[in-house]
This record gives structure tokens, C-alpha cells and sequence, in this order.
């Protein structure tokens, strides 16, 4: 470890300036744990829709409140932020876009496809 | 188990096999189902009932199952040093993710 002592040691996030990969990496993660923590919600809601017509009937009450809605939408942004995450991580798997530029620019393609995904998405349902 | 280099293979090979099927289930999901603000209760049975779709729900649910348990697992692997705190979030996720495939399960069972 000599030499070692003059790292820059410090965990306070807001001073960690963070590369596009590496955001779009931690984001790939945080966007994970939430679709995990949706998925009893979506099983439940999957399950109700299907045993009966009270039940559809309740979960399009339960799917338009604002909570709900709410709750779609954070979901709505990490399953498309995990999938082109994860699609850009299955690339460099197979070894492309590994040098520094490329994964500078394949990050920011998984973030604007992201935000271009998402706006399009909302307007479809929202039309 | 025997070839102790190879233990962490196993899971990232089916975090990624599973991963490509997820990617595709979704996007056929989204073109193929009856679009959400205007369906009705039986427009959502018959999609759901054709059997192509209540097999590929099935392995949807399993292979979404199987992703979230590695993924969740490696973070937790990466936050949680103490092994006793480690072992109780493990079981606690397993439980949750058990219990959503036996629901789902039973979700898919009624398509019978």
C-alpha cells in the first residue's frame, strides 16, 4: 500500500463527479431494485385482472388512481432505462463499444433513447 | 458446484439468456397486447388465454423471476458485508420472489 496514502479518499456522493457510463451503470442498478420491488404489485394486479370482471373492474379503479399512476411512471422510466442499459451491457459483452469514447457515447444513446422512449410512450397514452 | 472458478458463470449466463428473453417478450408484449386505456375484461382473458401467450407469460414470469434473484442477489452481495444481515435479506427476497411465482402461477392456472 505505499504510495497509496495520497488517493483521494472520500465517499461523499455529491463530490464523486460520476462518468455518463458510470451514471448510466448505477442508474441500470437503482432502476433494477425498483422493478424487483414491483414485481408482487404486478403479480397481484396481473392475477386480479384475470380471475374475473370485478376483478379487471378493480384493478382499472385501482391503476387510475394518482398514486398508481405515479407508481407506472417511476416504474415505466426503469424498465426502459434497465432494458437499453442492460441491452448496451449485453453488447459490451460481445466486446463492442469498449474504448473510452464509444462508451462515452453509447451511455448518452442508452439516456436520450431513454427520455425519447418515454416521452413517446406518455403521449401514447395519454392521447 | 465442483468447479470452483466456475461458480459465478452459472448465474451470469442466465442473467443474460434471460435478459434477451425478457427484451423480446417485452416488445412483443407492447405490440401485440390490447392497448391499455380502452381494453376490456375479455379482450384481456382472450390475449392472455391463447396459448402462445399464457406460455410466454409463464416463462416471462420465470425468467423475470430468475433475473431479479441474481441481480438482487449480487447488490445485496455488494451492501450487505455482514453475513448474518446478508443471509436475512437473501431469504427475505427469495420469500418475496417465491411467493410472486406461486401467485403468478396461479394467475396463469385460471387461463386453463
Amino acid at each position: 500500500m505505499a504510495g497509496s496514502d495520497s488517493r483521494p479518499f472520500f465517499l461523499n456522493l455529491i463530490k464523486i463527479r460520476l462518468p455518463v457510463p458510470g451514471v448510466v451503470s448505477i442508474f441500470h442498478r437503482i432502476s433494477g431494485v425498483f422493478l424487483f420491488i414491483a414485481i408482487p404489485w404486478f403479480v397481484y394486479l396481473l392475477e386480479l385482472s384475470l380471475k374475473s370482471d370485478e376483478g379487471f373492474e378493480q384493478v382499472t379503479r385501482l391503476l387510475n388512481q394518482t398514486f398508481s399512476k405515479l407508481l407506472l411512471i417511476v416504474i415505466l422510466l426503469s424498465l426502459i432505462h434497465h432494458l437499453f442499459a442492460g441491452i448496451r451491457f449485453l453488447l459490451t459483452d460481445f466486446d463492442i463499444g469498449l474504448d473510452k469514447q464509444q462508451s462515452k457515447n453509447t451511455a448518452w444513446l442508452v439516456i436520450i433513447l431513454g427520455i425519447i422512449s418515454f416521452v413517446l410512450i406518455m403521449f401514447g397514452v395519454c392521447s | 458446484m465442483s468447479a470452483p472458478g466456475l461458480q459465478g458463470l452459472r448465474p451470469w449466463i442466465i442473467q443474460r439468456i434471460t435478459a434477451v428473453y425478457l427484451a423480446i417478450f417485452i416488445i412483443y408484449f407492447a405490440l401485440s397486447a390490447p392497448s391499455m386505456g380502452t381494453m376490456t375484461a375479455g379482450e384481456w382473458r382472450a390475449w392472455a388465454g391463447s396459448p402462445v401467450n399464457t406460455i410466454s407469460l409463464g416463462l416471462f414470469l420465470i425468467a423475470t423471476l430468475w433475473h431479479a434473484w441474481i441481480g438482487v442477489r449480487d447488490v445485496i452481495l455488494d451492501y450487505f458485508p455482514n453475513v448474518v444481515a446478508r443471509l436475512f435479506v437473501l431469504a427475505l427476497v427469495a420469500a418475496v420472489l417465491l411467493g410472486s411465482l406461486l401467485w403468478g402461477l396461479k394467475a396463469l392456472l385460471l387461463m386453463l
